[in-house]
């Protein structure tokens, strides 16, 4: 099975991230932004369908609550009238969930391929060499420079990336986390808002730079993915009171919201 | 660990002086066994200082890349954690706390504003001096009896993982950037002949009558004429030349990670012989007498006849004896026995005589609780 998944994933991924290093001016860090640019052009529809498959969910949640107060008491009633909902409005609950399950594949490999072309140990050098193809471009890009900018790609992260990966998780987390009228629901969401970016900026400090640097422009390249198919900030820029409802949704979740019956 | 890595571990060779095996354990020890009773002479345990989030400051084994050296009573050996250490042999064998000056013991770097790169290639001796390569790209040399900096020279390359080879007043490293560095033994300093390639050097290099021979990243073998420009030969493998040659009566005799064993002529770069083990080759193969001893990573060692006439560029080797373990540690061969340190973390010696394991010795000591 390992052998399989270096074949057709982690060998032409690691070998493609080598032979940009070679193109993009020997510079290691050019080719983890470019790699991880292309990864996500080309993920592009999938990333899509599942932005749009959220917004359409985030913009049931008036109706959703107002269902949820209505069979407060009944819990199986509550499911089959969301499932009902769900139905009429053309939504899949599980719609946003399938193409985050085909990406992780991709997302893993790029992530092991960063590791192991940094080859931190001698052991992981020793590691690469198994896993190279014999071409010119990917044997002259030897040997990879682990500087980049101010980083050192192949030693921990330092508190400015750290703050940059925080960051910019936090603003793509935000633009999508829908406000609750619900205040434990609020405060769950809340707290995973802060939680999630400071665990990664905690690991930014711990794993090398180089995979901070991949984590950093993969927000970035989301943010403005989501930028571009919402046409706003989405959430980031309304307060937890707010109304839950997407800040210029996307035409197939305004349709689709158009599209939902009123509930009676 | 993430992404499938491995952490740092080493891979230390064994080195063998009056009937003393001294090697590097993967957990950190420098241990001496008698050859003869298989007797543990003494052991050393290296520990590196290891911060953490855990309350007050631990510290874990190092890593040993290098092959301890032996001069006289000391034993010199280089970590992963940047320290360079001269034991003594006597002091070791009562257990004193090291350092013991009075015996000649010391460490390198003194204190941890001197710190250097972490050690992978082995330590080079001459008459007066050390010479060691670090992750920081730098060669130092120490003073060899009480371990005071001679020189640092300037940074050759990112990082130095390879071990220096001195010869005369010349100090010779290969780079990963594709560099071969001619330094003075007295300052340090760059000499005028550097040689310049397009493409990195992985292995140490080997010098012999006046030719550098390492392997490179493009998969070939480099035969370089100090003073020259271009390489006089290069001779293709199928995957990098990881491990330095050795080299005798004009015959080059290269591991190779494709699992192949080279011999080619030192003149000319033509191919005498090949033997495929089936397993990338890490470890420097051997000389002893005629005879050529070869490890495989999987475990397998094979000797060959070098006298042998070979049958269309193949040699068939005359012996073929499997342990059950990885090789990457240096072989080291010794009256007629070969000694290797497996990875996991047992001495082996062979008696390529007969053919077989001799014996073998667990280095792992047990914490009594």
């Amino acid at each position: 099975m390992a052998d399989l998944w270096s074949l057709i994933i982690l060998n032409p991924m690691l070998n493609g991230l080598i032979a940009l290093s070679n193109v993009l001016f020997s510079s290691f860090g050019l080719a983890i932004i470019a790699l991880t640019i292309i990864v996500r052009v080309i993920l592009l529809p999938l990333t899509m369908r599942q932005l749009n498959s959220t917004k359409a969910m985030q913009s049931m949640q008036p109706k959703i609550q107002e269902l949820q107060k209505k069979y407060a008491k009944n819990k199986e009633k509550l499911q089959q009238e969301m499932m009902k909902l769900y139905k009429e409005a053309g939504i899949n609950p599980l719609g946003c969930i399938w193409p985050m399950l085909v990406q992780f594949p991709v997302w893993i490999a790029l992530y092991q391929s960063i590791m192991r072309a940094l080859a931190t140990t001698p052991e992981n050098l020793l590691d690469l060499s198994y896993h190279l193809y014999s071409w010119q471009v990917v044997s002259q890009a030897f040997p990879l420079s682990s500087q980049f900018l101010w980083l050192n790609l192949g030693g921990h992260g330092d508190f400015i990336l750290a703050i940059i990966v925080g960051a910019t998780m936090w603003v793509q987390q935000k633009m999508t986390t829908a406000p609750s009228l619900d205040p434990r629901q609020q405060s769950t969401s809340s707290m995973m808002l802060l939680m999630m970016p400071l665990m990664f900026a905690m690991f930014t400090m711990m794993f090398p730079s180089g995979l901070a640097l991949f984590w950093a422009v993969s927000n970035v390249i989301g943010i403005g993915v989501q930028y571009f198919i919402t046409g706003s900030w989405g959430y980031l820029r309304s307060s937890p009171a707010a109304q839950p409802a997407p800040a210029g949704g996307s035409k197939l979740a305004q349709r689709k919201s158009q599209a939902s019956p009123k509930i009676k | 660990m993430p992404g499938g890595t491995q952490p740092a571990q080493g891979w230390s060779g064994t080195v063998a002086e009056d009937g003393v095996l001294y090697v590097g354990s993967m957990d950190g020890r420098v241990t001496a066994v008698n050859s003869s009773t298989r007797n543990l002479e003494w052991s050393y345990t290296i520990a590196s200082p290891s911060g953490g989030a855990s309350c007050g400051q631990t510290s874990i084994p190092a890593a040993i890349y290098s092959t301890p050296a032996v001069d006289g009573d000391l034993v010199y050996i280089g970590t992963y954690n940047g320290e360079v250490l001269a034991l003594s042999t006597s002091a070791r064998s009562q257990e004193l706390p090291f350092p013991q000056i009075g015996s000649g013991e010391w460490l390198y770097p003194r204190t941890k504003f001197e710190a250097i790169g972490g050690i992978v290639g082995s330590l080079t001796i001459d008459e007066n001096a050390i010479y060691v390569a670090s992750s920081n790209g730098r060669v130092y040399s120490l003073d060899k009896e009480f371990g005071d900096l001679n020189w640092e020279s300037d940074v050759l390359s990112e990082k130095l993982w390879t071990s220096p080879v001195v010869e005369g007043n010349v100090v010779y490293v290969s780079t990963f950037d594709g560099h071969i560095y001619t330094l003075s033994t007295e300052t340090g300093k760059k000499l005028p002949w550097t040689f310049e390639s397009d493409v990195g050097f992985v292995s140490s290099p080997v010098l012999y009558t006046n030719t550098i021979f390492v392997g490179s990243f493009d998969c070939y073998l480099y035969a370089v004429k100090v003073g020259g420009d271009k390489p006089l030969w290069k001779f293709p493998g199928g995957r990098w030349f990881w491990a330095a040659p050795v080299i005798r009566d004009g015959i080059v005799y290269a591991g190779c990670l494709d699992g192949k064993v080279y011999a080619i002529e030192a003149d000319s770069g033509d191919e005498l012989w090949e033997f495929d083990t089936g397993s990338p080759i890490v470890s420097s193969p051997v000389l002893m007498d005629d005879l050529l001893v070869v490890a495989s990573e999987s475990g397998d060692v094979y000797v060959f006849d070098t006298s042998a006439k070979p049958e269309d560029k193949q040699l068939i080797p005359v012996k073929a004896i499997s342990i059950d373990a990885l090789i990457r540690g240096s072989l080291c061969a010794h009256e007629g026995m070969v000694y290797i340190r497996t990875q996991d973390n047992c001495l082996y010696a062979l008696d390529i005589e007969k053919g077989g394991i001799s014996w073998e010795l667990p280095l792992t000591i047990k914490q009594e609780s």
